[in-house]
């Protein structure tokens, strides 16, 4: 099973990207098959999480409504820095083996 | 000399004229790899950078060549002169990107960035690479106008180090913001040079009309309730239907304008992503090459502004702000946009949330007050715009029309540049307007400097973890302490 997973991020073309990018290849290096798309933050709607299982904003974000599905900050992966980066996807892998994703 | 020149023309001058995505393509890879990445990510980053040069020129190409008849058509039926394509910011970009300079002003201001480190005169470190776009925008406009390369680094040094100083004032109210006093991120976006501006305002505002602020709504709610209506491609038909029936195009030609504006507006973004793939390799060679040699010194981090995109104002306020700056485009004397790509202000409503601290009314009151100065802004920067985009040789763009964006950030930044540019051909007229607005922007920067401090203090006096060189009263013994 694919794990899929929502970035959201300004204008959906630079920060989500980059945490796209980035939590596809930590987790095939891991041995995890997952798929992350990137959007704008003012686009996702309730329909939209729907078709996630993570939702990963770069930090708190004001949907308007509360999300369905488990929310990682990811902003960190932005920092460029591995010690950095690394907590969140523990978080994210800790999510998949919690919520038997995999 | 001459041999030398001779010689590298005999080297160069091939290369040259290859177009620009083959020239990019060769010099972004030489320079990953010359900052330590590994040869063929550098590879893949440049090929990327080609591709998305290549791209970016067809998709301009296919939305002029249509909207161009249409937007002529415009301008004969209402009398208003608004025939310059607003592309929106990811096209801006892309054709910044695809100058050789971009690389140039990257280096200057890493190194800039590294010297205030050392000196502590700053505690954020910049990895947002790619929007270096927009400096580089800045002085290459300054060269169009007539600047020499040495008179415009100067300029973009000089706008880099504001940037940076103001990503320090800012932190503090980032942390609010965001409601997490942890979090290391700052930016230094170009969005947020406004901020003095619209402090102004905001000061009026505390003034004036305070009472409005309790009219303040839920904005989250109300972006709920627009939903999809308010999206880039939903926003691109209404504009096309909108231009269509004014310009009296049949019932066929506005269902082209209308899909093609938000199959552009798309693309735009889709391409826009790819130059964020380009550019990652070199982004993160830059990155560790700064961090090597500032060893694991505790720092902000630069990031691009959207970390504060989870702030519904923002969303609400580029919702309502959309359609007051299509009726000021309108009646705007000396615009000649019509805005389509631009048309969802994220390079204004940023640094709106920064100043009101997300009061909505002020935001949209003040964004509309500001909004004529981006338009302003694009309407004399389109010139050095397509002629920049034309310089590319990439395939598709059209060869008459003017193209620019609606809401490029850092519209001040902008007129500075065309006045730099214009006073560096030694008109004496030019150099004192060129001097007395560099004076002017520069006293607006220090009093908005000594406002956010006094805001910062009142963080720290609220027991807040605040650093020494942001607020009036040091509580850390020593200058530089990183919040």
């Amino acid at each position: 099973m694919t794990v899929k997973i929502l970035a959201a991020c300004g204008a959906g073309v630079n920060s989500s990207h980059q945490i796209k990018d980035a939590i596809e290849k930590e987790f095939k290096k891991r041995g995890y098959s997952v798929q992350a798309d990137a959007v704008m933050v003012k686009d996702v709607n309730e329909d939209m999480m729907k078709n996630y299982d993570i939702f990963t904003p770069i930090a708190k974000t004001d949907l308007g409504f509360t999300p369905a599905i488990p929310v990682i900050n990811a902003g960190p992966i932005l920092y460029r820095m591995p010690a950095m980066a690394k907590p969140v996807y523990d978080k994210i892998e800790g999510v998949i083996k919690k919520e038997n994703l995999k | 000399m001459q041999t030398i020149i001779d010689l590298a023309n005999a080297v160069f001058k091939p290369v040259i004229d290859l177009g620009a995505a083959p020239i990019m393509l060769i010099v972004l890879t030489l320079i990953a790899w010359a900052v330590g990445v590994n040869f063929f990510h550098a590879l893949e980053g440049g090929i990327k950078l080609a591709i998305a040069i290549t791209a970016i020129g067809s998709v301009i190409g296919l939305l002029t060549t249509t909207y161009q008849p249409a937007l002529n058509a415009f301008v004969k039926s209402t009398g208003i002169n608004l025939s310059i394509t607003d592309l929106g910011w990811a096209p801006l970009a892309t054709i910044t990107w695809g100058s050789p300079y971009t690389l140039f002003f990257l280096a200057i201001l890493v190194i800039v960035n590294l010297i205030l480190l050392f000196l502590n005169r700053t505690n954020t470190l910049d990895v947002d690479i790619f929007d270096i776009w927009h400096l580089s925008f800045t002085g290459l406009l300054a060269i169009y106008f007539g600047a020499n390369l040495f008179i415009a680094t100067i300029l973009v040094i000089f706008i880099g180090i504001l940037k940076i100083i103001n990503s320090d004032l800012m932190k503090p109210t980032f942390n609010d913001l965001l409601d997490d006093w942890e979090n290391p991120m700052t930016t230094t976006h170009l969005n947020y040079m406004m901020n003095p501006v619209i402090m102004v305002f905001d000061k009026l505002f505390d003034k004036l009309f305070p009472w409005l602020d309790k009219y303040d709504f839920d904005a989250a709610k109300l972006n709920e309730k627009i939903g999809f209506w308010g999206s880039r491609f939903a926003i691109g038909i209404y504009l096309g239907i909108f231009i269509g029936l004014i310009s009296h195009q049949s019932v066929k030609s506005i269902a082209t304008l209308a899909f093609m504006a938000a199959t552009c507006l798309e693309l735009f973004s889709i391409i826009g992503s790819w130059f964020i793939a380009a550019v990652e390799p070199l982004s993160q060679g830059v990155t560790d090459f700064a961090n090597k040699r500032l060893g694991g010194r505790m720092l902000n981090i630069g990031l691009d502004w959207p970390f504060l995109a989870g702030r519904a104002e923002i969303w609400a306020a580029a919702n309502v702000l959309a359609p007051i700056m299509l009726l000021e485009a309108l009646i705007l004397p000396g615009n000649r946009i019509l805005p389509l790509g631009g048309i969802i202000a994220m390079g204004v409503t940023p640094a709106l949330l920064v100043v009101t601290r997300g009061k909505i009314i002020r935001m949209i009151v003040i964004g509309a007050i500001e909004l004529p100065l981006f338009l302003w802004a694009g309407t004399l920067s389109a010139p050095f715009i397509t002629h920049t985009a034309r310089a590319l040789h990439a395939p598709g763009i059209p060869a008459t029309g003017l193209f620019s964006s609606s809401t490029k950030e850092g519209p001040i930044e902008q007129f500075i540049a065309v006045l730099v540019g214009k006073a560096s051909k030694g008109e004496m007229m030019m150099v004192l307007y060129a001097a007395l607005a560099l004076i002017a922007y520069t006293a607006l920067f220090f009093w908005y400097r000594h406002e956010m401090m006094k805001r910062n203090q009142k963080y720290s006096d609220e027991g807040k973890e605040v650093a020494d060189d942001v607020k009036f009263v040091a509580t850390h013994g020593a200058a530089g302490s990183a919040d």
